[in-house]
């Protein structure tokens, strides 16, 4: 029976692949093993092995297709067997689906009638020893009686070849030892014998340790992975004079303290601007679900605290519409709760923006990765003291501060991101007018 | 080590248990002065009496029957059958009495009987003295059948069969009589239902049985020439039989030769194979396995046809070519 050559998957996200190159030609004999073709991922160039013998009957997508995971890409067929090409693999299959669905009976029975052909005289020691190596055994050369495979054609075949092309090219270029791998007499090296022994190594490395990636850690690398895979971030920079904001906090710091008990920080100004500009700019308190933009009404600004198992997310509900005193209040208390460990679901989800800062550890600028579904994030970096050229050209020493803002191209382009950030801006630079 | 007859060791081997045992005694048409059919109990009855080796009329069924019963007396009876073909006649002795007393009394009663019989075929004595009978026998609940194949065996086995507590059929190959083989001084038992390598190699096994295994001796030494490596196992007891041994052996080969004596349909040859195949063995083989055996025809008179009706010294290389192709 014809042997389908499927796209193959190679990472967990990979739903395509680029046929970069085909090694092997139409009509060519392929052995099990041996390079068949290059494909390209979303990240690496790789080749494959041919998964059978045979002869490479139909290569059916060309050099430069995409091709999804699982579909057939090349027919490999027995030497001397025919193959009906009636069409696209798919046709194919939708036509054995319908013969199925229509009568049963009689695909049973011709099911059976493959088996008996495909069936394979060989002796049961020989059967044994195929089994054990992970050998096909119709791929062995028979040469006992009347065409019996017998344990001593197996042995030859195993020791044709000892080592697959891909195995030898892989273990070239990871400078591993072909002859450290141990295998049965006469077995041959694969590929998946190299990698495991290339992981043996790295366990085998002093002086490091193995953590499993699981909890908090496992989350936010699959939503980190996701986020980078899915959503086109582009990044914008630019300098706040942050001035008046420190006027500000050190004005109101006193008063806030009074009323809440909790001193204001620079950070609560920065998430008052960033609700305000949210409001002005909704596209950027958004975010794609189904094919669908979804614009969010709430401004929920999400606070990126670092703990020592990972980083939280708590939330300020509603943002836009409360006052300094009480996002001081909030997010002090946020603050706190993540630290012990106390956060409810309730004060972590829901976020439509997240701000960033790493500020306080003396990080000058950064970029982000963006916290999906939300369509952008705000990196806040320290604030330094710069000299700066004011319009008077004359040189002032000013504290400044670098915000970067990632977004997602799918949603936000590069005009409404500048304007977002240089609102935000405006806004820390006059925060007089966040009253407004 | 003295080199012996079978038929000298066999002779020794009953005699030391007539002394060791004096509930021991032989009874058999013409054993006495003549010294039986073959000679096995020449000088006996000078030794021990006309008590102890009783001469019988012609008559089977009576001759079994009263060693059923003077073994469940407590005797130990050594019965002699003339010739294995015989034994049809003592059948409702052996196999519906003797073989079935212990089991229906419980275990209070037993039969600790050997039943010894000339078999096969190569003397020209036609086909109602040349049949071999051991899987006829391996067939009956209750009873052990040996077939020892060298002096050294015939001496240790009946010595086993004699001290065993159950009926035991005794098969001595005609043509094995008078074969030589090293046979050690005084007592020494071997163990019933225990296969015995002849000989050790790789590439196939043969197992054979009786004059089979002489047989394939000499085909063994002429397969070395041509560099084959062969392993000779012989069962010694097919019932019960050490299929243990058999397996190791064929796991090592993965090709088995079985020759016996008998006719090739429903023979000891048989229950072997399909032994094998039920083992764990069965993995390990690179060849069907093969059986070389008597026709299925009375064996003929004419020496020629003879020599046909049962697998010879060439019969075997062929077979052992056969399935190393």
């Amino acid at each position: 029976m014809a042997f389908e050559v499927k796209m193959p998957k190679l990472g967990t996200t990979m739903t395509e692949g680029t046929i970069i190159r085909w090694i092997k030609k139409e009509g060519e004999r392929v052995e099990k093993g041996e390079p068949l073709l290059e494909i390209q991922t979303d990240k690496v160039n790789l080749e494959e092995e041919c998964p059978e013998s045979g002869i490479l009957k139909k290569i059916v997508y060309l050099e430069g297709q995409v091709v999804e995971v699982g579909k057939t890409i090349a027919i490999i067929t027995k030497e001397g067997e025919e193959y009906n090409d009636v069409g696209k693999p798919e046709e194919i299959m939708e036509k054995k689906q319908e013969v199925t669905g229509e009568i049963r009976g009689n695909t049973e029975e011709k099911k059976n009638a493959e088996s008996e052909t495909e069936k394979v005289k060989a002796s049961p020691a020989a059967k044994r020893l195929a089994r054990e190596n992970n050998i096909d055994i119709k791929d062995v050369n028979p040469t006992g009686p009347d065409g019996r495979i017998v344990e001593k054609d197996v042995i030859n075949y195993i020791n044709k070849t000892k080592v697959t092309p891909v195995a030898k090219k892989i273990a070239e270029e990871k400078g591993i030892d072909l002859s450290t791998i141990t295998k049965q007499e006469g077995m041959r090296i694969t590929k998946e014998d190299v990698l495991s022994k290339i992981n043996e190594n790295l366990t085998l490395e002093e002086n490091i340790k193995r953590i499993p990636l699981s909890g908090p850690r496992k989350i936010i690398a699959e939503k980190m992975k996701k986020s980078k895979i899915e959503a086109p971030h582009f990044y914008l920079t630019l300098s706040v004079d942050m001035t008046n904001a420190i006027k500000l906090k050190e004005e109101l710091s006193v008063k806030i303290e009074k009323l809440t008990g909790v001193k204001l920080s620079l950070n609560d100004i920065i998430i008052k601007s960033a609700a305000r500009a949210l409001k002005e700019y909704p596209m950027l308190n958004s975010s794609i679900e189904n094919e669908f933009i979804i614009v969010k009404e709430d401004i929920n600004i999400g606070l990126a605290v670092a703990l020592e198992e990972g980083l939280v997310v708590p939330v300020i509900r509603n943002a836009d519409k409360k006052g300094l005193s009480e996002i001081s209040k909030e997010s002090s208390e946020l603050i706190i709760k993540a630290r012990s460990g106390k956060l409810l679901p309730d004060d972590y989800q829901g976020g439509t923006f997240t701000i960033s800062n790493l500020g306080m550890f003396g990080i000058e600028e950064f970029k982000a990765v963006i916290n999906l579904p939300e369509s952008a994030i705000l990196a806040v970096g320290k604030i330094v003291k710069t000299p700066v050229v004011d319009e008077n050209d004359e040189l002032k020493v000013k504290p400044i501060m670098k915000l970067t803002l990632s977004c997602d191209h799918r949603i936000i382009d590069g005009a409404l991101g500048a304007k977002f950030l240089n609102r935000i801006k405006e806004l820390l630079e006059n925060p007089v007018e966040m009253l407004l | 080590m003295a080199e012996k007859l079978y038929i000298e060791a066999l002779r020794e081997g009953l005699r030391e248990e007539m002394l060791r045992d004096s509930s021991v005694f032989l009874i058999g048409e013409d054993i006495g002065v003549y010294g039986g059919a073959f000679g096995v109990t020449k000088g006996l009855v000078q030794e021990f009496g006309e008590k102890r080796v009783i001469d019988t009329p012609i008559s089977e069924t009576a001759i079994t029957g009263i060693g059923v019963g003077a073994a469940l007396c407590g005797m130990r009876p050594v019965v002699e059958i003339m010739f294995s073909d015989f034994t049809t006649l003592a059948m409702e002795q052996l196999v519906n009495q003797g073989a079935k007393i212990r089991y229906m009394f419980g275990g209070k009663a037993k039969v600790p009987m050997v039943l010894r019989t000339p078999m096969g075929s190569g003397t020209g004595a036609a086909a109602q003295h040349s049949q071999s009978f051991p899987a006829v026998f391996a067939h009956f609940p209750g009873l052990k059948v040996v077939m020892p194949s060298t002096p050294y065996d015939v001496k240790g086995l009946i010595k086993a069969a004699i001290r065993d507590d159950n009926p035991v059929v005794f098969f001595e190959h005609k043509l094995l009589y008078r074969v030589k083989g090293e046979v050690p001084e005084g007592d020494y038992v071997l163990p019933l239902g225990k296969a015995d390598i002849k000989r050790k190699g790789n590439d196939v096994t043969i197992i054979a049985g009786s004059i089979m295994v002489i047989k394939a001796l000499e085909a063994a030494k002429e397969l070395e020439k041509e560099g084959i490596d062969v392993e000779i196992i012989d069962p010694v007891t097919i019932k019960p039989l050490d299929m243990e041994t058999i397996v190791k052996s064929v796991k090592k080969t993965g090709r088995v030769l079985i020759v016996e004596d008998d006719p090739k349909s429903f023979g000891w040859g048989a229950e072997v194979a399909a032994g094998i195949v039920e083992s764990e063995a069965f993995d390990y083989l690179d060849a069907p396995v093969k059986r070389l055996a008597g026709r299925d025809i009375p064996i003929p008179y004419n020496p020629n046809l003879e020599r046909h009706a049962v697998p010879q010294i060439e019969d075997i290389l062929k077979g052992v070519k056969q399935i190393l192709r």
